[in-house]
């Protein structure tokens, strides 16, 4: 699961056609409409590269199209924009409230030895942690199951690392234009 | 006398009926519930093994003297499940009658895990696993012997298809909730070792809590720096629609150029060469080799094709102290 360059072509084009979309509505506008509309595109691009297979992916073309439907629709119109847009996301498990307070209370009154009480402490670590994956990965909450999770983070960096490549690149390029 | 109290003996009746229907693929004279019962024991793993020992054991200790005369002549026939079915029985022989003898018990613990650890190593063949390379000659060489590579291909593909084979060590718990745990937490830590290789600086990091703390940490620097570059090219382009196209057609041989990282970078958090000691060698020479072309090209052509620059530099570098303040960097 490492960025290849072919990966890095595509999501190029990808950009590239969402840019254009957005090139009428882009001519008179501040900088900040402007970096707005770049980075919706070049999230969408990314998302779209996956075609719908992985969670992240569609929970952040869903973000996307609450913000600019349009724009989303019209990226992804070669790959079924609609089909993306509704395919449900896995159901969130909600835990009844009431049962989850009585099961801890079940849980304290034993009482424990330390290497038990700092298993729970290390345990309880990484489920914050885990917590706080869930909140960084677009779609995070939805995914119940922790192997998933990590599955998708997996996905998710190998994406960001192609999308922050390409813009850098052209960066550099643009940069490089503007000193000469 | 003894198939209905088996039947009853055995856990996974889907599991039984499976298997009675292969063992009749495999030896058409052969399809009594007896075949589907040490067929059964044969696959089920070491966990479920253990309870039935148990079970068996309170009532039926002649069946076993029986069965193993029933399954010594199968042993050429299917070199995979019967080969298995025939040590089992005796194995299990030998539990009922010594059942006292604590030690002997244990030995006999030892062969099964054994023997779950051969069957694994089938499966991972079939995955193409690199470990199960080694002992590929080793198992080759006993399908010569037993003369049947069809049938025990066919019996390797229904394992893949029906079973995910686990093995529990010695000393490990066995029954089947802990086993289902067992693989969810290998699973996890698997992806945990793609994560460590994939996120730079994680590998030094022990520990579950500290490594999800460091992945965090990376993904969220990613996402802002996909913020700040696009942040950055708004400001340095203001119409956003080079010719990507263009470029990629013009693509020449060019001298390699080696990229500065921007002192930009440094502000936002993570340096340029933490991100990319994310990458593999090769990936970072072919992403950079990719786009060397086009900074060639655009240094070498009318720049207005490519980049709409209508701002001076002064107005940029204003821009980009602006830039600063909104970022909050």
């Amino acid at each position: 699961m490492q960025p290849t360059s072919s990966m890095n072509e595509e999501f190029l084009k990808k950009w590239q056609m969402g840019l254009q979309i957005f090139r009428p509505s882009i001519d008179n506008t501040s900088v900040h409409e402007r970096k707005k509309a770049i980075k919706l595109s070049a999230d969408v691009a990314m998302a779209s590269l996956r075609k719908g297979t992985t969670c992240w992916s569609r929970a952040l073309i869903e973000k996307t199209a609450t913000e600019d439907n349009f724009l989303v629709r019209q990226m992804l119109s070669g790959i079924k924009a609609e089909a993306l847009i509704n395919k449900k996301l896995p159901k969130r498990t909600v835990c009844h409230r009431k049962i989850v307070r009585r099961s801890k209370k079940i849980l304290r009154r034993k009482s424990k030895s330390a290497s038990e009480e700092a298993a729970a402490k290390a345990k309880r670590l990484v489920k914050r942690r885990t917590q706080g994956l869930r909140n960084v990965v677009p779609g995070g909450e939805l995914m119940s199951n922790d192997v998933l999770l990590l599955q998708e983070t997996l996905d998710y960096i190998v994406s960001l690392q192609t999308q922050v490549n390409v813009m850098r690149s052209i960066v550099d390029a643009a940069e490089a234009e503007i000193e000469r | 006398m003894n198939g209905g109290d088996l039947l009853l003996n055995c856990t996974d009746m889907s599991v039984l009926e499976r298997q009675r229907a292969h063992l009749k693929y495999l030896n058409p004279s052969f399809d009594s519930p007896l075949a589907g019962f040490f067929a059964d024991t044969s696959m089920i793993n070491g966990g479920e093994m253990d309870g039935f020992l148990a079970t068996a054991g309170l009532n039926l200790p002649m069946i076993y003297g029986q069965t193993t005369v029933v399954g010594d002549p199968r042993m050429s026939i299917s070199p995979e499940t019967t080969l298995g079915t025939g040590n089992f029985k005796k194995r299990k022989f030998d539990t009922e009658t010594k059942d006292c003898n604590e030690k002997k018990k244990m030995v006999n613990r030892e062969e099964v895990t054994e023997e779950e650890e051969e069957k694994s190593k089938i499966t991972e063949l079939n995955n193409g696993s690199p470990k199960s390379i080694k002992k590929m000659k080793n198992k080759a060489k006993k399908e010569e012997n037993n003369c049947s590579n069809d049938s025990s291909k066919v019996t390797k593909e229904l394992e893949k298809t029906d079973y995910i084979h686990v093995r529990a060590r010695r000393g490990q718990a066995t029954d089947s909730h802990s086993i289902a745990e067992r693989v969810r937490r290998e699973k996890i830590s698997e992806r945990m070792k793609f994560l460590q290789d994939l996120v730079p600086g994680c590998d030094k990091i022990t520990g579950k809590a500290g490594m999800l703390d460091e992945i965090i940490n990376y993904v969220q620097s990613l996402q802002r720096q996909i913020e700040f570059l696009s942040m950055k090219l708004a400001v340095v382009n203001p119409r956003p629609d080079f010719d990507m196209d263009d470029i990629f057609a013009k693509e020449v041989v060019s001298t390699p150029m080696t990229v500065v990282p921007s002192p930009e970078m440094v502000h936002s958090g993570y340096s340029h060469e933490m991100v990319n000691s994310g990458y593999s060698n090769e990936m970072v020479n072919s992403g950079y080799h990719h786009f060397n072309p086009m900074q060639q090209v655009e240094t070498s052509s009318d720049p207005l094709s490519y980049f709409n620059n209508g701002q001076p530099p002064s107005m940029w570098h204003s821009d980009v102290q602006n830039l600063y303040g909104s970022l909050g960097v």
